[in-house]
């Protein structure tokens, strides 16, 4: 019998397949599809802060000759968080009664303002955890990159005061010293750390001439940028680690768990696959278990990690060398 | 609208408005400096309840009228929703005929002696008077001169009650006695209709009497325009939650034809922030209702409000003002504002901030409330603000505030009171099947301001979720004409 078990968070989860935060995770059919379909937990499409002021700005934008009371709209943009908040509040509640797997609440923050206090209210409403998906854009020239990596790291302390409950960051990769980032994230009293935070970019459409949304899906070949940084952390860090990104099939699953990796969050694999590609997934990974004789997969996580390797250095390799030069002309 | 200029123009071309135009030329009458409001001073007036503004002396009345150009096309008139025929009620008192000038104000306003008071004249009326547009000079300060007609009409004793058709027997009522609904109420009266006004709390007025703090607008003042409308025959009823005491189903099986709906805009909103439950923070709503009607200002009654030294009020319109000027009057030692905008981007009359800030009200613009603090028996005793500072402008045209990173910083209060806004009334949009809401959750109503049900209209707060009075009774006046021309096109030609 193959123990699949991990602990993610100071969770247990069956497995360490969790579904990350999409349009997948945001109704209550869905997720009890992805816990019929074996997933071992869920973190919640993300309420996102900045969606919000969006709102905010096109129901201004929308007013009819009724509504154009200035007092009565000055603070709606409350009304709006409130709304969302209770509504998100509402989705945790209906799942914690439907289904058995961990809810995994996720907060998507710009900034440090009062948008932290709202994490409380997600722990009244039942759920397992809190991802935190943070991700202040650095366009602001003003800005130093120590302030925006103390932003961070006031978001999770001003988190962490609020909840009992686990919280995790899915954040991004894109740090001056990335390592350092995740060092000192973890020094804080956070639980876990989620690498790593994918984003839309913007596209061009050459035949319009205008700006177009790229494509909303990672590829089968983005997994090797949180493969790189899990080996590198995750014997490094006493916190939890998911890898996120581009992980769509059981070999990456299997890399990222070799990594290091307590578990793995996938998305478009589900889009692209459907819900039956979680439990072929997990059948491969336990046939790849059985074939290499481990019975449980705390028997070979972090067997590839940073200080499991006899040349860590390879894990930092970033330039292209002899070999790789060489190999791109052979393959002309 | 032919026929209205048409209208304005024969009523301008009387013997004795050209007699009065001839004798004063127009640069002489543009000469004159508007005139000021007598207040009383703003020592005194912080520490008693009593009206403000005192009102314009007759001669002062008169020769502010003068002022007026009486224009070929009158645009001030176009600025006033209850379209009140305003030349001609500025000649009136220019001629000292101060109770013509009531009459006139009366023909199209039931509520002259509020209006005058309340009205935010200076984006309405003035805002389109020919010295703001042309001249680019102070406007005729028509507010002022609608309360001099109504308040002397008044006090003269010889109030006159508008005439009313004989009653056709139809019954219709309205929901709620704001001023939204008092106007409806003395059109539907004057049609022939008979009308009844069923009221949820025990006094009349609405936002009136629960809402604008007695400094700004006396009771008595809406008692005696209320007198004037049951005059008219209007039935009151109180302590009559129509969703709850009778559905509007019930009333239609008593006998009533068709329904307005003001029930306004009564359901508190708040920010939803931690310690928002302490002990100490109100809801204007709750502040403003118990003091302006349940004499909770009074320490001899048995639910007295807190009265705090260190008061703040969250917000920036006209009912934050309400109540930080109302704090001030109950000893506030700080009775003080917090506005996460700029003073350029509030809401509030521009009278009302100056008020304010004479009587020593505190101004804490560009600050954000985020969290309250409390001591151990949940009464709240301080609260922590953020700095703000103005993005880019939001799709209203208004800069966005935004909060500056790490400027959190704590002050003392012992009285909180939260004016951010409120929701409409939800009693009779749940309790009525059918009746289309829109997201804000205001009644959807078409031109005639007639809801998605036919024999339901509706007007003011719950359908604009905040209004004016005077946008209030504009509605009250339109959903009026409508009914009326529909029942008589029913019922009266059967």
């Amino acid at each position: 019998m193959l123990d699949l078990t991990t602990r993610y968070l100071g969770l247990t989860l069956k497995n360490p397949l969790i579904a990350a935060s999409s349009g997948y995770t945001s109704n209550l059919e869905h997720i009890t599809q992805l816990e019929q379909n074996g997933i071992a937990a869920v973190v919640l499409k993300s309420i996102f802060e900045e969606e919000i002021i969006n709102q905010f700005h096109e129901s201004m934008g929308g007013l009819d000759k009724f509504h154009s009371n200035m007092e009565y709209l000055d603070y709606y943009d409350y009304e709006l968080k409130n709304e969302n908040i209770n509504n998100y509040v509402q989705l945790i509640r209906n799942a914690k009664a439907k289904v058995s797997i961990p809810i995994i609440a996720s907060i998507n923050c710009v900034s440090n303002s009062e948008w932290t206090f709202f994490a409380k209210k997600l722990q009244e409403a039942g759920a397992d955890a809190l991802e935190l998906n943070i991700f202040i854009m650095p366009s602001d020239q003003t800005k130093t990159g120590e302030q925006i990596e103390n932003t961070y790291i006031d978001i999770i302390n001003r988190v962490r005061k609020e909840v009992k409950i686990p919280v995790s960051v899915k954040m991004s990769s894109y740090f001056s010293n990335l390592s350092a980032m995740i060092q000192r994230i973890s020094e804080t009293k956070i639980d876990g750390i989620v690498l790593f935070n994918r984003f839309i970019s913007a596209d061009f459409d050459i035949d319009k001439i205008a700006v177009s949304p790229s494509y909303v899906f990672s590829n089968d070949k983005e997994y090797s940028l949180p493969l790189r940084w899990t080996a590198i952390m995750s014997s490094k860090i006493k916190c939890s680690i998911a890898a996120s990104n581009g992980i769509h099939d059981s070999e990456a699953l299997i890399k990222l768990l070799l990594a290091g990796a307590d578990a793995v969050q996938i998305a478009s694999t589900i889009y692209l696959n459907g819900m039956g590609q979680i439990d072929f997934m997990l059948k491969n990974l336990e046939d790849w278990m059985q074939s290499k004789n481990y019975t449980s997969i705390s028997h070979f996580k972090g067997a590839l990690s940073y200080n499991n390797l006899k040349n860590p250095a390879e894990l930092e390799r970033v330039q292209f060398m002899r070999y790789f030069s060489d190999h791109a002309i052979d393959n002309k | 609208m032919e026929n209205i200029l048409e209208y304005l123009k024969e009523e301008r071309a009387q013997a004795w408005r050209d007699e009065l135009r001839k004798k004063i030329k127009s640069k002489d009458r543009t000469a004159i400096v508007r005139v000021k409001m007598h207040e009383q001073d703003h020592d005194i007036r912080s520490r008693n309840n009593l009206e403000v503004n005192l009102g314009l002396k007759k001669e002062e009345a008169v020769i502010e009228a003068q002022r007026c150009l009486d224009c070929v096309t009158p645009t001030c008139i176009k600025g006033c929703p209850v379209n009140i025929n305003i030349p001609k009620f500025v000649k009136k008192i220019e001629k000292e005929d101060f109770l013509g000038a009531a009459k006139v104000l009366k023909e199209t306003n039931s509520l002259p002696a509020v209006c005058g008071r309340v009205c935010p004249q200076e984006k309405q009326c003035e805002q389109e008077c020919f010295y703001t547009q042309k001249l680019k000079l102070a406007p005729v300060a028509i507010g002022y001169l609608e309360r001099f007609a109504a308040d002397f009409e008044r006090e003269s004793g010889m109030s006159s009650t508008p005439d009313v058709a004989e009653n056709n027997g139809i019954k219709v009522a309205s929901i709620g006695s704001g001023p939204a609904a008092l106007a409806w109420a003395s059109d539907m009266a004057r049609f022939g209709y008979k009308v009844t006004v069923f009221e949820a709390l025990h006094e009349i007025g609405g936002v009136l009497k629960y809402g604008i703090p007695e400094f700004r607008l006396p009771n008595k003042i809406v008692d005696f325009e209320i007198d004037n409308m049951k005059k008219m025959g209007i039935e009151f009823r109180t302590n009559f939650i129509v969703g709850k005491t009778m559905t509007i189903d019930d009333l239609r099986e008593a006998g009533y034809k068709a329904f307005f709906v003001g029930s306004g805009a009564g359901l508190p909103r708040f920010m939803n922030i931690p310690g928002e439950n302490a002990i100490g923070v109100f809801s204007a709503n709750e502040y403003l209702t118990r003091i302006n009607l349940m004499n909770a200002a009074k320490i001899n009654f048995d639910t007295p409000v807190l009265s705090g030294l260190n008061v703040a009020i969250i917000g920036g319109g006209n009912t934050a003002m309400d109540s930080v000027r109302t704090a001030k009057r109950l000893g506030a030692e700080h009775a003080m504002i917090i506005y996460r905008r700029s003073e350029e981007e509030m809401p509030a009359r521009i009278e009302e901030v100056k008020h304010a800030k004479e009587e020593g009200i505190e101004f804490l613009n560009l600050n954000n409330p985020v969290e309250y603090k409390f001591d151990k028996n949940g009464k709240v005793t301080s609260m922590i603000l953020q700095k703000m500072v103005l993005g880019e402008p939001d799709a209203s045209g208004r800069r966005s505030p935004v909060p500056l990173e790490n400027s959190e910083y704590e002050i003392p209060v012992d009285t909180v009171v939260v004016a951010v806004g409120t929701s409409p009334n939800p009693l009779i949009p749940a309790s009525v099947s059918g009746l289309k809401t829109t997201r804000w959750g205001t009644i959807v109503v078409n031109e005639d301001m007639q809801s998605s049900i036919e024999d339901i209209y509706a007007g003011g707060d719950i359908v604009r979720g905040g209004a004016t009075v005077i946008l209030a009774m504009g509605d009250g006046r339109t959903a009026a004409a409508a009914m009326h021309k529909n029942l008589a096109k029913k019922l009266l030609t059967k």
